[in-house]
C-alpha cells in the first residue's frame, strides 16, 4: 500500500518531468507546469504533508538540475506552493471547477515567485522572455489540466474511487 | 508511513526545506555552476536523458504538428519574405563565388597556403527545453563538452554548452546568458548583453560599445570578436536594429539575434577551442571530426587523410 503509493507518486513525477521538458518544452502556446501541478494536487490526497513537501522539493530540484537556472530555485518555489496548497485545500474541495481555479491561482503564485526570486538571483533572462505571457498562459493551462486530471490523480494516489466526487 | 493522517509537522518541514533550498542556491552562485553542482547536473541528465530521448521520439511529430497549426496563419507572409530572402541570398552567393575565385587566383600567384584547420562539429537534435535552456541529444560520448560554442545550421551563434552528461547536454542561449558576449560591429568592439523580460514580439539584446569612434547603423551585422574567449571570431550573431551615435565615448543600441532558440530543432556544437596539444605536435592537424547526422543517427568519422 505505502510502497505502491510511493511508486505511483514517483512514476507520476518522472512522467511529468519528461513530458514537461520534452513536449511542453517545445510548444509555445500550451505550456502548463505539470511538475508544479503535481505538488499542488498531492495536497488534496491523504499523503502525509511532510511527504508532499518532500516530493515538491525533489521534483523542483530535478527541474533545476535539468535546466540551467539556479539549483534550488524551483525546489524552493514548488515547496512554498505545496505548503500553501496544504494550508488552503479545504477551501478548494467544493467541486471540480473550484479545484481547477485553486490550482490555477497557486500556479500563478508559483510563477510570480519564480520570476521574483529568479530576478533577485540574477536569473531573469534565463527564465525566458515574455514574463507577462508566462504569468497568464501557465496558470490558465494548469487550470485546464487540473480540471481534467485532478480527480483521477487523487483517486489513483489514494486508491479511493470516491475521492473528489461531487454531487 | 507515507499515507496517514495529516500531522502538524508541515511547518518545520517546510522551513527546513526552504533553508536547504536557499543553501543550494547560495552554493550554486558561489561555485558558478561547477564542482559538486556540475556533477549533480550531469548525473541527473544521465538518468533522465534516455527517457527524454524516447519521449522526444514520440512527441516530436505532435509538437511539429501543433507548431505547424499555429503557424498556418502566417505562412503566406513567411513564404513571400523567404522568396525575397532567397533572391538576395542568390545574388550574394554569386558575389561570394566571384570573390572566392579571385582569392584562389591571388593565393596561386603569391603561393599561399591556407591552414585547412576546420573545427569538429557535432550535429544534435533539440529534444526539449527547460526555461530558456535547450536540451540536446548529444553529450560527452559524442565529443560535446561544457563551454563549447553552439551554432545553428546556418552558422549563426546560439550559445554555449552549460552542462553535459554522457548522452545529452544543456545549451544556454546567448539571449539567456548572464555573461556579456564580446562582439564586433564594423571595426568597433562591443559587449552584447541580455535584456530581461523582453517582449514576445522579438528577442532583443543590448549592445554597448564603450570605445565608440563612429555611429552604428540599423542593419549592421554583429559578429563574434577575436577578443571573445567563448567563441571563434567571425561568427554571425545578429544585426543592429536601431541607429546609434556615440555619446561622449560610448554608445548603446539594440540588436536582434539571428536565432530564436525556441524555434530550433537542430544545433551544431563546435569543438572549440581546438586541442592545442595535437595542433602543436602535428602540423598536418590530424583532427578527428565526429559528425553525427541528426535524423538517421549515423556517425561518420573523418580525418584529413580521408579528406585527401
Amino acid at each position: 500500500m505505502r510502497g505502491r503509493t510511493a511508486l505511483v507518486i514517483g512514476l507520476t513525477v518522472v512522467i511529468a518531468v519528461v513530458i514537461q521538458t520534452t513536449l511542453f518544452g517545445r510548444l509555445r502556446v500550451v505550456t502548463p507546469d505539470l511538475v508544479m501541478l503535481i505538488g499542488i494536487l498531492l495536497a488534496l490526497t491523504r499523503v502525509r504533508t511532510e511527504a508532499v513537501l518532500g516530493v515538491a522539493f525533489l521534483s523542483g530540484l530535478i527541474m533545476d538540475l535539468l535546466g540551467a537556472s539556479l539549483i534550488g530555485l524551483r525546489a524552493v518555489v514548488y515547496t512554498t506552493v505545496a505548503f500553501i496548497a496544504i494550508r488552503t485545500k479545504e477551501r478548494a474541495e467544493l467541486g471540480r471547477v473550484t479545484v481547477a481555479l485553486w490550482a490555477g491561482l497557486l500556479t500563478l503564485l508559483g510563477v510570480v515567485l519564480i520570476l521574483l526570486i529568479g530576478t533577485l538571483f540574477g536569473q531573469a533572462a534565463l527564465l525566458g522572455e515574455g514574463a507577462v505571457s508566462v504569468m497568464i498562459l501557465v496558470p490558465l493551462a494548469n487550470v485546464a489540466v487540473a480540471a481534467l486530471l485532478a480527480p483521477t490523480f487523487v483517486r489513483l494516489v489514494d486508491r479511493d474511487r470516491t475521492a473528489l466526487r461531487y454531487p | 508511513m507515507l499515507t496517514s493522517k495529516q500531522s502538524d509537522r508541515a511547518l518545520p518541514t517546510f522551513i527546513s526545506l526552504l533553508v536547504i533550498g536557499v543553501l543550494l542556491m547560495t552554493f550554486d552562485v558561489r561555485l558558478e555552476g561547477g564542482g559538486v553542482v556540475g556533477v549533480l547536473r550531469s548525473g541527473t541528465q544521465a538518468i533522465v536523458s534516455p527517457m527524454q530521448r524516447i519521449a522526444a521520439f514520440a512527441v516530436t511529430p505532435i509538437a511539429n504538428a501543433l507548431d505547424s497549426l499555429s503557424n498556418v496563419a502566417s505562412l503566406r507572409e513567411q513564404n513571400a519574405a523567404l522568396s525575397a530572402q532567397l533572391a538576395e541570398s542568390q545574388a550574394s552567393l554569386v558575389a561570394v563565388q566571384d570573390d572566392l575565385a579571385k582569392l584562389d587566383l591571388l593565393e596561386q600567384i603569391y603561393d599561399l597556403e591556407t591552414d585547412g584547420a576546420e573545427l569538429g562539429q557535432t550535429v544534435a537534435n533539440v529534444i526539449g527545453s527547460v526555461d530558456a535552456a535547450l536540451i540536446i541529444d548529444k553529450g560527452i560520448a559524442n565529443g560535446v563538452l561544457v563551454g563549447q560554442p553552439v551554432i545553428d545550421t546556418n552558422g549563426y551563434v546560439i550559445g554555449t554548452v552549460k552542462s553535459a552528461s554522457s548522452g545529452s547536454a544543456t545549451v544556454l542561449p546567448i539571449t539567456a546568458s548572464r555573461d556579456g558576449l564580446t562582439v564586433l560591429v564594423g571595426s568597433q568592439t562591443g559587449t552584447l548583453v541580455t535584456r530581461p523580460f523582453s517582449s514576445d514580439l522579438g528577442l532583443e539584446m543590448d549592445l554597448d560599445v564603450f570605445d565608440a569612434r563612429e555611429p552604428v547603423l540599423a542593419g549592421d551585422r554583429v559578429l563574434t570578436s577575436a577578443a571573445s574567449t567563448d567563441y571563434p571570431a567571425g561568427l554571425p550573431v545578429g544585426e543592429v536594429i536601431e541607429d546609434a551615435s556615440p555619446e561622449s565615448t560610448s554608445l548603446t543600441t539594440s540588436v536582434r539575434p539571428f536565432v530564436d532558440p525556441e524555434a530550433l530543432r537542430f544545433v551544431v556544437v563546435l569543438a572549440w577551442p581546438p586541442d592545442p596539444v595535437s595542433a602543436a605536435t602535428d602540423d598536418t592537424i590530424p583532427e578527428t571530426t565526429d559528425t553525427t547526422i541528426a535524423e538517421d543517427a549515423t556517425t561518420t568519422t573523418t580525418t584529413p587523410e580521408d579528406d585527401g
